[in-house]
């Protein structure tokens, strides 16, 4: 009886405290991969992209959230392919304030992803612009993901990595802008296959 | 007083007019009655429409567009709707650009053909982004109801797999169960063994006598 009475009050204050997290807003392992790997092609196309996310980031008034480059990367290393990956999850807010940076950072970057999308471009400089991405896509996988990984054996791989490499720049297409957040974000919070 | 409004991408530019609605409280710089809006779309000929047409192009175009972020294209409208959207597929696998995508609008008056568009990645990301500027513009409130964005659920997804590539793990199981079967039906049965001799009569014993 005493056990009762001393602890239902502890249980219903910190329930009042702290509201039971939304699992299904949160992204899952994969989600936050995915996440990742469109940030990582983003860098890919863009050469200064590090800088610039941060710089955006302060743009978008994230600033508390990423003030420097350290902060960033800590919230990418939570995707599971990483060298230095960390465990958890992220917290809605910090996932909404990554896919909004994505989304900018997108848009941004459109008329190079237009390029590369585009049929209307001459073939061969379409095919040397994706050769340049794919090389410093690779070099990046290579440096920062961890190659024992089969995901990342998968983006390496000369039959299977073009495809993914390429649903990766039509993701950030179609999820660039501000209208491509709640697509993006849906997208990432996809079910697993 | 009339209002003109213009969104535009590289290949696509989309006009709306409309006066503002006075009785909803609209600003004077608010579009809350449509008269008219003109999509022109680089090498395709210049839609327009109602705004039920309107509605139904974004209606079409932009679900389609989340399920491409999710690389799985799949038709959007019914057969019976004015704006409908689909994948093309191609029999020659490949990553080449090339138009992949077909709009096709059935006109409202009878006896017109349906008008079909084909558009690439860059085409159909040109449209999307307009419709996202008109459908995100606070100067444009004409109260389209769009249905939410949501996680497509594990069935659909599971259309990215190839259907070979899905149905291999179990045709590789009911392979081993039928070859472990088969081995083991050839394994011949244990012999019943040979009734043993029927042993010699018990004879009694004399009953133990204690030694003197």
């Amino acid at each position: 009886m005493a056990d009762v009475t001393i602890t239902a009050p502890n249980v219903e204050a910190a329930v009042e405290q702290s509201p039971p997290p939304r699992p299904s807003a949160r992204l899952s392992r994969r989600g936050l991969e995915r996440l990742d790997l469109m940030l990582l092609s983003v860098e890919a196309l863009d050469l200064n992209g590090g800088e610039a996310m941060v710089w955006m980031a302060n743009q978008l008034g994230f600033g508390s959230l990423f003030p420097n480059r350290v902060e960033l990367w800590k919230r990418r290393c939570y995707n599971p392919l990483r060298l230095a990956c960390r465990r958890g999850v992220l917290s809605e807010a910090e996932t909404d304030a990554l896919i909004s940076l994505l989304c900018a950072m997108a848009d941004r970057l459109y008329p190079m992803l237009r390029q590369l999308l585009s049929a209307s471009e001459p073939e061969p400089v379409t095919q040397q612009r994706w050769q340049l991405f794919r090389s410093r896509l690779d070099e990046l996988v290579r440096e920062r993901l961890n190659p024992r990984r089969g995901g990342v054996q998968k983006l390496l791989d000369p039959q299977e990595g073009p495809r993914l490499q390429r649903q990766l720049v039509q993701a950030l297409a179609f999820g660039s802008g501000r209208g491509g957040f709640d697509r993006l974000k849906a997208s990432l919070m996809d079910a697993a296959a | 007083m009339k209002l003109s409004y213009r969104f535009e991408q590289t290949s696509c530019r989309l006009r709306i007019d409309g006066l503002p609605d006075l009785s909803a409280g609209h600003g004077p710089e608010v579009i809350g009655i449509l008269s008219a809006w003109e999509l022109d779309l680089a090498g395709h000929p210049t839609l327009e429409g109602k705004r039920d047409h309107l509605q139904a192009l974004l209606a079409a175009v932009l679900p389609y567009a989340r399920h491409l972020v999710s690389s799985v294209p799949r038709p959007m409208g019914l057969a019976t709707d004015p704006v409908q959207m689909e994948p093309i597929s191609s029999t020659r696998a490949g990553l080449r650009n090339r138009p992949a995508h077909r709009l096709r609008l059935l006109s409202s008056q009878p006896d017109t053909q349906p008008l079909e568009l084909s558009f690439d990645d860059a085409e159909l990301a040109d449209l999307v982004r307009c419709l996202d500027q008109l459908r995100l513009d606070p100067r444009v409130q004409l109260g389209f109801s769009l249905p939410p964005d949501r996680p497509l659920p594990r069935r659909e997804i599971l259309e990215r797999v190839p259907l070979r590539q899905r149905l291999a793990p179990p045709a590789a199981g009911l392979a081993a169960l039928a070859i472990t079967a088969a081995l083991g039906l050839m394994v011949p049965l244990p012999r019943p063994t040979a009734t043993p001799a029927a042993s010699p009569a018990a004879t009694p014993t004399s009953p133990l006598t204690p030694p003197r």
